[in-house]
């Protein structure tokens, strides 16, 4: 039988009705889809046994409590603590990413020191110890010569560091700028005890002048629960909030009402409404009423309006807002958590004590502190009153006497502090940087310890910044540092570097400090142990003053120069000076936020037209003394015109890959000026000028 | 793959009220860290970034100071009629499983991007590389959901191995799987929301709230008209938040607000 065509096209038409009813074919495409998925490079899943173990953030300035999710003893990831007041369940965006921030590519993995040829070599504790041990014994029984800076803002740590400082003969013990230091000079100012903190829960009238509340604020994870709670879902909100500042913010965002305001005018808006108040019947038994009422009354609206750019109806309707509340709470601060005016900051306050929401359940509350347990330790008022950015312009300027030996704890000053402070800390002839990343300051460093991440240590969290309650937690290691040369808390090497130097601070370890604050706290440490708060809704202090010398004084503080605002805005996902952009956040970044290595600065149709500048453009935006940042311009209608909005934490030159490059850092144009009648710098108020480039 | 519209009797869904949402992005990092979504160096190259949930920024299109911004975290819809469904030759993406959730088997996948094409809210994603992670993140990976290697299309799955977690333990309690009570079963983004913004459960029990939700008078669905059905509901009492949400033209007369909730739903 011969082939012929109608044979090829039986044989063809048969062979794909078989292949129609045979499985092989589809097995075959299966089995391809399948092992052509199935590379080696692909991470396989590991199984095991969950757990759920408590603990709180110390890389998130909101303090948010978590529960992190362990699989056979591995870190998974991290959720909020539905059992926790710092959370109620919920989580910041940057707590979010803790657990993988453990594996970051800048994670310092062991004690570095800076070689001759700049670069980094690395030895053991002993010989790192052994160095700094060494140094500090020239630098002992000087008032000068020793300084540290520390990022932590609610550890006990706080008292081992200072006490140190203090043993070794100095007191240049200095926090990195942030809301908890100008609240607590203002409360110093007005005469108030213990800690000035803020309610929201249970108000029906909320608001912001200037403090991003529900971004990047306090313990913003608690407020935002208050606010979450207020405002049922498909219900009329029970709580009104409003917020001030000169671009719509995630708070503005939130907020019923978003009244602009020029950056830094807290203080005329607080006083203007402080006016309106008064003439509408507020009072105060504050001994300085009489003088308040008669500064306030140099703010009427119409001066309002010129000052701060609030039209003189907004201004009516917050103070009616404000007056026909029940319980209102006015929260001020600075429009990206640092730098804010001490003046605005009491002035605020004093709203508080006008609408009689003081030391009651809702509104402003003498939070009472915990006692010191490191009995050397500095007294708070006295760390809160050390200006770290008027030292280190001091430095610069030659008019204080530089240290020798410069130690960081978990901050980044290089980076972060107004201006460009790199070339003053460079003068220091050995600075150590005890960190958690390679960041700005860990690269200058002349030696680097490395620090654990919170999940790894041991360590506690007082009273964040602003909280309405006196709150006490304590951080146990969730587990083994990933980086066993980095399992050394850097209040162990405090207290070792003490007890060498003869300046024996009262304890062995910094967990044993950690017991002693527990117990002076009145914590069950059971409890804390495992993973509860202690909370406290106790107040405390008598009246206090409205601060009005104080806050007449300042409003002879130099005007900003510039022909336009400058309005920065901290978002928790975009990370912190010492974390930079975490890896996974960096989705986070929008279209217009940031184009490869340029960042976008944002500003309105109107102003852009005054600038002639227009979507997309190149810009250099300058401030005084020659500061200068690369962008690209936004028109964005989230900003008051006049004002140029710009990102803080982008525009790193350490870190890594993820971080490194992208955007420029705000904070070089940053202007700060030492507030007359409070005596702490700020920073709120820069002038810039757009130019293209 | 046509024909009548599938019903379940449980039907996952979500409310999310954009008035409550402010952007922070809490909801996309608890994304990414529970469905082992990679890092990626260049964030800003945006058609290549994977987002199971991305938040968009809406503006009511005033300028200052009448503007008005509202963001909008937009995860798989979940739709009722589907239209990726239908257009996927290697079924890898169905709706026919008890809840309502479309799946999206990976290993079928080779990346034809049909679905992609065919979906209105452009919630899927394409594999554009290798999931890479930095040295020792790896670690970290949840043993819950799969790692995709590049050439697949990936989305949203309203975190269903939770689901999977929820019906078993209700089991190992004696209780009825497919009657969960509120919270037994939540997405990532849901439990994470600092603001609450997200509420999950099933629309079809009248005993979640997000099946009252739905009803609201607040209450719309994204591009509503496409017939899509979405399972996720957005609330927002500013009318131009939901015209935009239904992309009504600028002149468009919409008349009375008419509650959309719950139109095939309970």
């Amino acid at each position: 039988m011969g082939i012929d065509r109608r044979s090829i096209v039986k044989f063809l038409i048969g062979g794909a009705v078989g292949s129609m009813f045979t499985p092989t074919p589809w097995i075959l495409t299966d089995d391809i889809s399948i092992w052509t998925q199935n590379w080696p490079w692909v991470p396989k899943n590991i199984k095991g046994v969950d757990a759920y173990v408590p603990t709180v953030s110390k890389l998130c300035p909101s303090a948010t409590a978590m529960l992190v999710r362990t699989v056979s003893g591995r870190p998974v990831r991290t959720m909020g603590n539905p059992e926790h007041p710092l959370s109620g369940g919920k989580i910041s965006p940057l707590a979010a990413t803790e657990v993988q921030l453990l594996y970051s590519p800048s994670r310092i993995k062991r004690p570095l020191r800076k070689a001759s040829d700049g670069g980094w070599k690395e030895i053991s504790w002993t010989d790192a110890l052994a160095l700094l041990d060494e140094k500090l014994g020239f630098v002992k029984g000087s008032a000068t010569r020793l300084a540290v800076i520390s990022g932590d803002q609610t550890g006990t740590v706080n008292e081992v560091l200072s006490g140190f400082v203090a043993s070794m003969g100095s007191k240049q013990f200095f926090l990195m700028p942030s809301e908890a230091q100008t609240l607590a000079r203002a409360w110093e100012l007005m005469g108030g005890a213990g800690m000035p903190g803020f309610e929201t829960a249970g108000s029906d009238y909320v608001l912001a002048l200037g403090a991003d509340i529900l971004e990047s604020w306090g313990a913003s994870t608690r407020t935002r629960r208050a606010y979450c709670e207020a405002r049922p879902h498909g219900e009329v909100p029970a709580a009104t909030y409003a917020y001030v500042g000169p671009s719509c913010t995630n708070t503005a965002v939130g907020a019923d009402i978003w009244v602009a305001a020029k950056p830094g005018s807290q203080a005329a808006v607080a006083l203007g409404l402080a006016n309106l108040l008064i003439k509408a019947g507020a009072t105060s038994s504050a001994p300085d009423f009489a003088a308040f009422k008669a500064l306030a009354a140099r703010f009427e609206p119409a001066t309002v309006a010129q000052l701060a750019g609030v039209s003189e109806a907004n201004l009516a309707m917050l103070a009616e807002g404000l007056q026909k509340a029940k319980a209102p709470v006015v929260i001020p601060g600075s429009e990206f958590g640092q730098g804010g005016s001490v003046a605005a900051a009491a002035a605020g306050m004093a709203l508080n004590l006008l609408l009689g929401a003081y030391n009651q359940k809702v509104g402003l509350r003498a939070v009472p502190e915990f006692a010191p347990v490191v009995e050397k330790a500095m007294a708070r008022k006295d760390v809160m009153a050390n200006d770290l950015a008027a030292y280190m312009q001091g430095l610069a300027e030659d008019n204080k006497a530089r240290p020798e030996i410069l130690i960081t704890y978990e901050a980044n000053p290089v980076y972060a502090l107004p201006g460009d402070v790199a070339g003053t800390v460079a003068k220091i002839p050995f600075k150590v940087a005890i960190a958690q990343f390679m960041d700005e300051t860990a690269t200058m460093a002349d030696l680097v310890l490395p620090s654990p991440l919170g999940i790894e240590r041991y360590d506690d969290v007082a009273t964040p910044a602003g909280c309405g309650v006196a709150i006490y937690c304590l951080n146990t290691p969730v587990i083994d540092a990933v980086n066993p040369a980095a399992n050394i808390h850097g209040g162990d090497v405090i207290l070792g570097l003490a007890a060498k130097q003869n300046a024996n601070l009262g304890f062995n370890s910094f967990k044993d400090v950690l017991a002693a604050k527990a117990k002076a706290v009145g914590a069950n440490v059971a409890d804390l142990t495992a993973g509860k708060a202690f909370v406290s809704e106790a107040v405390t202090g008598a009246q206090p003053s409205l601060a009005a010398e104080a806050i007449a004084k300042s409003l002879e503080a130099k005007a900003p120069e510039g022909a336009y605002a400058l309005a920065a805005v901290n978002k928790l996902g975009f990370g912190t000076a010492t974390t930079a952009v975490p890896p996974q956040n960096l989705k986070l970044v929008r279209e217009f936020e940031l184009a490869g290595t340029l960042m976008y600065v944002h500003l309105n149709k109107a102003t852009a037209a005054k600038a002639g500048v227009a979507q997309g453009q190149k810009v250099t935006l300058k401030a005084g003394d020659g500061k200068a940042i690369p962008a690209l311009v936004n028109i964005s209608e989230m900003v008051m015109d006049g004002v140029v909005m710009a990102p803080c934490n982008l525009g790193h030159t350490a870190f890594d890959e993820f971080a490194k490059g992208k955007g420029a850092n705000v904070a070089r144009l940053f202007t700060a000026q030492v507030e007359p009648g409070t005596g702490l710098s700020f920073w709120t108020q820069t002038g810039v000028a757009i130019e293209k480039a | 793959m046509s024909g009548a519209q599938q019903s379940f009797k449980i039907l996952w869904g979500m409310a999310i009220d954009l008035d409550k949402c402010t952007g922070c992005g809490a909801c996309m990092v608890a994304c990414q860290a529970e469905n082992n979504l990679a890092p990626e160096k260049d964030a800003s190259k945006k058609q290549r970034v994977m987002n199971w949930l991305k938040v968009f920024e809406l503006s009511n299109g005033k300028p200052f100071p009448d503007h008005d911004t509202a963001y909008l975290p937009r995860p798989c819809q979940q739709c009722g009629n589907p239209a990726c469904v239908p257009v996927c030759p290697a079924t890898v993406t169905k709706k026919d499983e008890e809840g309502g959730i479309i799946s999206q088997v990976y290993p079928r996948c080779f990346g034809c991007r049909y679905c992609m094409a065919a979906c209105p809210y452009k919630a899927r994603y394409f594999n554009w590389y290798d999931p890479e992670w930095p040295q020792g993140w790896d670690k970290t990976l949840s043993p819950d959901v799969s790692v995709r290697p590049r050439g697949v299309v990936e989305k949203c799955t309203f975190c269903h191995h939770r689901w999977m977690k929820a019906k078993d333990k209700a089991r190992v309690a004696g209780n009825d799987p497919y009657d969960l009570p509120e919270g037994a079963y939540v997405t990532s983004c849901t439990e994470a929301c600092p603001n609450g913004a997200i509420v999950f459960g099933d629309l079809n029990n009248p005993k979640h709230l997000v099946h009252k939700l739905a009803h609201s008078e607040y209450a719309f669905r994204l591009l509503e008209r496409l017939g899509m059905d979405p399972q996720v509901y957005y609330l927002s009492r500013r009318e131009w938040v939901r015209r935009l949400g239904n992309h009504h033209l600028e002149n468009e007369k919409t008349g009375e607000f008419t509650p959309l909730g719950g139109g095939h739903h309970g």
